[in-house]
């Protein structure tokens, strides 16, 4: 790789130092408080990216000692691979080298000049070195290394070095493998919305598999800070894989170097191997419209032609590129990851099918959690997410903020004043942006920059998770009314008739009647819960008839349906509906008389699904449940019908090589059909009458 | 009639127990049990021409126990049934607040607050034409002061009566209305005074005392406390019908003010059910009126928005239905502003004595000038 980059300075010498205090800010050393951010964030992200590689769950521990004047001790250990010896120069002194750059996947490292800058960042300010304690797991030491950069020749200088055991302070333990840096800078800590401490919250949300601490110290060393956010899930992220680029999202420039350099000796192989998504077809097709002769050498084509070749990459119908290199967090995690940072009532979540906006893959992931201890008056609280990384700064014009306000929430519940705007309420909205190429606003990469179609993608996905706010609200509301209605029959009512018999010294009246006309309706009452002992998810759902008349009823549940979740005790019976959509028909239901329906699941975790939908097929009402859409349900089957015809084509095709033009074809008349998406939030009909 | 005709025993528990059986007759009959009572607000009060006050109307409001918060109210008026009941036959008492606490033991029939339970003590009073002094239940309502030429003899604890002038036998504190004012307890014996005069604030009370108007101007000043209670009202209405002297309302110059007034001279909204006892007619407002801001070039303040609101219901208000409130009332809405009665120190503490009251009680309208 660095041959790729010749170190700066190479026909002019400027001090590294220099283009330091000239960039740095965007390279996150700005300010006190930011400095802080910053280094903790490029030894954070090295630790998580290092573990992930080498799929390890991370455990990761932020120290942070206030010392003398604006001094600050910064601690960062890991559970890592740890970096070999000979390596560890590389890393810490590395400058401006980013390895990452050409690599056309999703990473977390995009941003700032990495732990290099740390080391650079508290040379400059203090003078001191920055220690690291390195173990990897094949040598039975660890080594122990001062670190500073030379300024002039841009490199790490060791000093100090030596081999010790490395013991675990707290528990006496050898440590296995794992980093650890202790570094000095001139930094100030500070509290709220742009903190260590939030960066490392928002962190852990996005990152359900990691743990990770911070404790900070005053000078006294009393703790004035802590966090602790243990892992959720043991599931690491799945292992990106790296792209070619897609022709439509390259530059001229990218174009002509990858021509210089390329070793086909043909044009048509030249395309077909260098890029995703172009076919032998596609790589024909585009040649014959740049007027090029498909046998022309890559490395002689000229400026002006190879400007013709970019222009008709337009031109000719190609593949989408593939998606896999993107590593979306899932919405269970996100989920799993919201819950554990924040305390709410109601959480909902949507990962999106991957996209592709100008030849680059993206994804989007949204998360909403309601209610609990969040403060109800304030505006709600934006969580925003690139490949993983929290960003903090220039909230007001990033793209992800603006796909926020782009929502009536009024619509889905929440109070947004003037209606645009950031919602206000006891709110909180993930917005997570995962692609190979991020735009940014600026190079200070704190703003995701403006594009429509990513813009429209969260928007759809925010809609889908408003819908399940505003259906929770709906449910809450209605719950609390029938459980007022409860309270009023079982407790209130039959003391009125105790204490006004006794009074009197009359009979006790016979209530049943009374209650059938202060009821008047069906009532449905479900209880998510979860046997410990079985580990199973348990879903009991009760409809009493508190009419006059005899009732019958299928009662149809939402279930997290899925290769891995199946339905375990279900004495009922009933059928399967739809994916995800059971069916139960009762017994008719006599005046005054209940019914339960009791199932579980299996392939579950404690908490993992705490909210459902009823619906029922019927005459008459359900208070707690909704009359189900048969046309949309019709829908739904046709659709999943389709899928599974499709998935069936797919799988039949990927062992013929040649059918892949045949694929996209196909997948380009699905993309294309515009029909709203079905699905189970959009069940309810009349959803405008009771409202 | 007199307001201290207290109904036997046998006639309040009566009259109780019919509130008790329309829930039960009604769940006999299958339906929600239920509770009927005037609808108790402006829109249902209207001017009893016999008695000369307004009373609560025709409207009547069904609590029935369809919802929680109702059906809760009703389980309370049984409680609360109960508890009198007790009360009447063992000889005891209790004030709201004790009823208020002893409902902590009533389960889902507890109150909330010391307001649902005062309210609900109006609502059986309404419902049953029963008085609370019949229920056995007391207010720990703080009463009025007192100052100026008049005796009263009150019966004491140890059933003594006791005689009282209220210049020569009280401090400057002046005489503290007992919570019951009815002939058993006090009587009106002796007067040398012209006229009443109820005083909003205790800063004004006590400025007029200083300066000696009882004296001077031949009244009694009664310190209303703000909202004036039962008692306050009930002794101004006695010296009213058996002294036969006016009664002057002085008060602040602000849409609450207005409010104290109404409920001494017309009834109030709360207690339209006894207004007949409790309403003074004739009872005359002095001030400060929304043409003395002007005419005395009065300090003042903006209305907030509370105080607006006020004022615009008192527009619909029957009790302020007169052409003179109508009048005051706009041309307060019109300066957006309200005055205190204290404003008149502006011009000296004498000012109020010397220059603001004379003019104001030497009004033709009011005609007691000295």
């Amino acid at each position: 790789m660095s041959e790729e980059n010749p170190p700066p300075g190479k026909q002019k010498q400027i001090a590294i130092s220099e283009f330091f205090e000239k960039n740095k800010h965007f390279l996150g050393f700005d300010s006190l408080q930011r400095s802080l951010i910053t280094a903790v964030k490029e030894a954070v992200d090295n630790s998580l990216d290092a573990c992930e590689e080498e799929r390890i769950l991370p455990d990761i521990k932020v120290e942070i000692n206030r010392l003398k004047g604006d001094q600050i001790e910064l601690i960062s250990q890991d559970n890592g691979p740890g970096i070999p010896r000979g390596a560890i120069e590389h890393v810490f002194g590395k400058f401006l080298l980013g390895s990452r750059f050409h690599a056309i996947r999703q990473t977390r490292g995009q941003q700032g000049i990495g732990i290099t800058g740390v080391v650079m960042y508290s040379q400059l300010t203090t003078g001191g070195k920055t220690s690291v304690i390195s173990k990897v797991k094949e040598e039975s030491s660890a080594v122990y290394v001062d670190l500073g950069i030379d300024t002039r020749k841009n490199k790490a200088i060791k000093s100090g070095e030596r081999r010790d055991v490395w013991v675990d302070e707290v528990t006496g333990e050898e440590i296995a493998h794992g980093l650890k840096i202790r570094t000095e800078m001139k930094a100030k800590y500070q509290r709220g919305k742009q903190s260590v401490y939030q960066y490392l919250r928002m962190t852990s949300i996005v990152n359900p598999h990691a743990s990770i601490s911070l404790v900070v110290r005053d000078r006294e060393g009393d703790v004035i800070e802590e966090g602790h956010w243990p892992r959720t899930t043991d599931r690491l992220p799945t292992i990106v894989k790296e792209i070619k680029p897609h022709p439509h999202g390259i530059h001229l420039g990218t174009l002509q170097r990858m021509l210089r350099e390329a070793e086909e000796r043909k044009m048509t192989s030249f395309l077909r191997h260098n890029f995703s998504g172009v076919s032998m077809r596609a790589a024909r097709d585009i040649l014959s419209k740049s007027e090029l002769e498909e046998s022309r050498q890559p490395r002689r084509i000229k400026a002006e032609e190879a400007q013709r070749v970019l222009d008709c990459f337009q031109k000719v119908k190609l593949l989408n590129p593939p998606t896999d290199c993107l590593s979306p967090i899932e919405d269970l995690l996100i989920k799993k990851g919201l819950s554990k940072a924040i305390d709410s009532r109601f959480a909902s979540t949507v990962t999106r099918e991957p996209r592709v906006s100008q030849g680059n893959p993206f994804q989007i992931e949204v998360g909403l959690v309601f209610g609990g201890d969040m403060a109800a008056d304030g505006p709600i609280e934006i969580l925003r997410f690139a490949n993983r990384v929290p960003l903090m700064y220039q909230q007001g014009g990033c793209l992800l903020t603006k796909a926020i306000e782009a929502v009536d929430w009024k619509r889905y519940g929440l109070d947004q004043p003037g209606g645009k705007g950031i919602p206000k309420g006891p709110a909180a909205v993930l917005v997570h942006l995962a692609s190979t190429n991020v735009q940014f606003t600026s190079e200070a990469k704190e703003a995701v920059a403006t594009n429509e179609e990513v813009l429209e993608e969260i928007r759809r996905a925010l809609l889908e998770v408003g819908r399940g706010l505003k259906g929770h609200l709906k449910k809450s509301s209605q719950r609390k009314k029938a459980r007022e209605k409860f309270e009023l029959i079982n407790i209130i009512l039959p003391e009125i008739s105790k204490k006004s018999s006794e009074i009197l010294d009359r009979e006790e009246p016979n209530l049943a009647p009374v209650i059938t006309q202060i009821m008047n309706a069906v009532f449905c009452e479900e209880e998510l819960g979860w046997d410990n002992g079985r580990k199973l998810a348990t879903c009991d759902i009760t409809v009493f008839n508190y009419t006059a008349r005899a009732r019958a009823y299928t009662i149809l549940a939402k279930w997290p349906e899925s290769e891995s979740v199946r339905m375990e005790d279900n004495l009922l019976g009933g059928r399967k509906e739809a994916r995800g959509l059971w069916a139960w028909r009762l017994d008719t239901l006599d005046p005054g008389s209940s019914a339960t329906i009791s199932f579980t699941l299996s392939g579950l975790s404690k908490g993992d699904w705490n909210d459902t939908e009823i619906f029922f097929r019927g005459n008459g009402d359900i208070i707690g449940a909704n009359r189900i859409d048969e046309k949309l349900l019709e829908e739904m089957r046709n659709r999943e019908a389709l899928d599974a015809a499709v998935e069936e084509v797919r799988t039949r095709e990927d062992t013929v090589v040649a059918s892949l033009s045949e694929r996209a074809d196909y997948s380009d008349e699905v993309d294309s059909e515009e029909s709203p998406e079905p699905d189970l939030g959009s069940l309810v009909i009349d959803q405008g009458a009771d409202e | 009639m007199s307001f201290s005709d207290s109904k036997s025993k046998e006639d309040v528990v009566e009259a109780l127990h019919n509130v008790a059986a329309e829930m039960h007759d009604k769940m006999l009959k299958g339906v929600a049990p239920t509770m009927t009572l005037p609808v108790r607000t402006k829109t249902n009060i209207g001017f009893d021409d016999k008695l000369g006050v307004y009373k609560y109307g025709k409207k009547k409001t069904v609590r029935d126990a369809t919802s929680l918060g109702s059906a809760r109210q009703l389980l309370r008026s049984l409680h609360v049934t109960e508890f009198i009941e007790e009360m009447i036959n063992t000889g005891k008492s209790s004030t709201l607040r004790e009823m208020y606490y002893i409902s902590e033991a009533w389960g889902n029939g507890k109150f909330h607050s010391q307001n649902e339970s005062n309210n609900l003590a109006e609502d059986l009073e309404i419902v049953t034409k029963c008085l609370r002094e019949d229920f056995k239940l007391r207010p720990e309502e703080d009463g009025a002061r007192i100052i100026g030429n008049v005796t009263f003899e009150e019966r004491n604890r140890r059933g003594d009566w006791m005689r009282i002038n209220c210049r020569d036998d009280v401090g400057d504190s002046g005489y503290g209305v007992p919570y019951n004012v009815e002939s058993e307890k006090l009587r009106l014996v002796d007067e040398d005074i012209d006229f009443v005069m109820a005083i909003e604030t205790g800063g004004m009370f006590d400025r007029l005392i200083e300066n000696g108007f009882d004296e001077e101007a031949r009244c009694a000043l009664i310190h209303l406390k703000g909202q004036p209670a039962r008692s306050t009202r009930r002794i101004m209405r006695r010296m009213s019908d058996e002294w036969g002297k006016p009664i002057v309302v002085f008060t602040d110059c602000d849409p609450w003010s207005f409010r104290i007034f109404a409920s001494i001279a017309y009834g109030a909204i709360k207690t339209a059910h006894i207004s007949e006892y409790l309403a003074t007619k004739g009872a005359i407002y002095l001030g400060i009126t929304a043409d003395d801001i002007l005419a005395y070039d009065l300090p003042s303040d903006d209305l907030s928005k509370q105080d607006t609101g006020a004022l615009e219901a008192e527009l619909s208000d029957p009790r302020f239905s007169s052409g003179w409130w109508q009048q005051q009332i706009e041309l307060m809405q019109e300066l957006g502003k309200k005055s205190e009665q204290q404003s008149l120190a502006k011009y000296g503490l004498d000012f109020v004595t010397d220059t603001y009251l004379p003019e104001k009680l030497g009004h033709p309208d009011v005609g007691l000038g000295y």
